[in-house]
């Protein structure tokens, strides 16, 4: 089939958002089922059919969320409400919006741990501390599924 | 002006500390916060003021705990809304500075009466984030039934508003940005959004008539 030429495409807008709490692997299906749950139940089916929202890249802590050009600020709001991906507790926090992935991409700053992984006790529990920029400490519950997180800097660590 | 997260709950009520939450909302184009049941004073370039809760069944009992030294050393004192005549009562208090959970009451449980009151004592309304981003379905419905109501009722009598995301945990707190396009969804300008987010400001150093010294 012959693609359409460009001037009778749709226009499209792209939206990055960092995925919150960092570390945390999220398939991209789970991402866009996260993100149409959210989107439909504030705006409805009528909305969101028009507004043709898709996550078209997940990684490293960004997802990319497309959408039709006009629609963007409402799928922008619609992200806000994004409380859990794949049963877990989540955020998406809008970084920025534009024409093209390529200018999204520039704005993408991979987030890593600074070191290796360590452990602490906080009571009867065992936590994994993950170290991040700005002193931002995660601690995560060890465990298998449905761990607890904690989110602590370093001098609160040091504190306790 | 500065910009205000007018409620935040830092561990042990939540899941993020003080320190951690105060990083966020910087990060988040926010320039101070309130946090609950906390004292704090300046946390990575953000001003951290210190809010008191009052959950009390009637205003008598909200009268003795105002007196008590938790509340009075409180920058921001609130109240949680009851029904419509502990609310009337509640506005004219003079050291509550805020009333919140006004999504969790009846319709008219803040009607035009206390509107009226809370305007001439200078006491504002909270408007929560949490029920918009947590809630689904007809329980958010009605939340944003609620504010508009509330909304519509600010346009008439200029009683204050406050904008809070009562957030318990980092993934609770929302940007300005994300803020200012939920509080677009009952109607609010982006004028309104932004006297709401500065008003805390206003209520904690009000104007008040030049005093000559010495």
């Amino acid at each position: 089939m012959k693609p359409r030429p460009p001037s009778m495409r749709e226009k499209r807008r792209y939206i990055l958002a960092r995925i919150l709490p960092y570390g945390v692997k999220m398939d991209q299906k789970q991402v866009y089922f996260s993100v149409i749950e959210a989107a439909t139940s504030l705006w409805g089916d009528a909305a969101v059919g028009l507004a043709q929202p898709a996550v078209v890249f997940c990684d490293g802590g960004y997802a990319v969320v497309r959408c039709r050009r006009g629609t963007e600020k409402d799928i922008a709001t619609a992200l806000a409400t994004v409380n859990t991906i794949a049963d877990e507790r989540a955020a998406l926090r809008t970084v920025a919006i534009s024409g093209t992935i390529h200018a999204l991409r520039r704005r993408i700053k991979p987030i890593r741990p600074l070191s290796e992984a360590g452990d602490v006790k906080f009571g009867e529990t065992y936590f994994t501390v993950y170290r991040y920029p700005r002193q931002k400490v995660d601690l995560v519950e060890k465990g298998i599924k449905h761990q607890k997180s904690l989110f602590f800097t370093e001098a609160d660590l040091e504190e306790r | 002006m500065k910009i205000t997260d007018a409620s935040i709950h830092p561990y042990p009520a939540g899941d993020s500390t003080l320190a951690r939450m105060a990083i966020e909302a910087a990060g988040l184009g926010f320039d101070s916060i309130v946090a609950i049941g906390d004292a704090g004073d300046q946390h990575h370039g953000i001003e951290v003021l210190r809010g008191a809760v009052i959950c009390a069944a009637s205003a008598k009992e909200v009268l003795r705990q105002v007196r008590s030294p938790a509340i009075r050393g409180a920058d921001v004192v609130y109240v949680n809304a009851g029904d419509i005549s502990f609310n009337r009562a509640v506005v004219s208090i003079k050291e509550v500075h805020v009333i919140r959970n006004i999504h969790a009451t009846r319709r008219n449980a803040f009607d035009h009466v206390a509107a009226r009151s809370a305007a001439e004592r200078g006491v504002a309304v909270d408007i929560s984030m949490a029920p918009i981003v947590q809630l689904r379905g007809t329980k958010r419905q009605r939340a944003l039934q609620r504010y508009a109501d509330i909304l519509s009722l600010q346009r008439r009598y200029g009683f204050g508003l406050t904008i809070s995301s009562d957030a318990r945990s980092i993934l609770g707190q929302r940007s300005v940005r994300d803020v200012r396009g939920l509080c677009a969804l009952f109607g609010m300008t982006g004028a309104e959004i932004g006297e709401a987010l500065s008003s805390v400001g206003r209520i904690t150093e009000p104007h008040q008539p030049v005093r000559v010294v010495g």
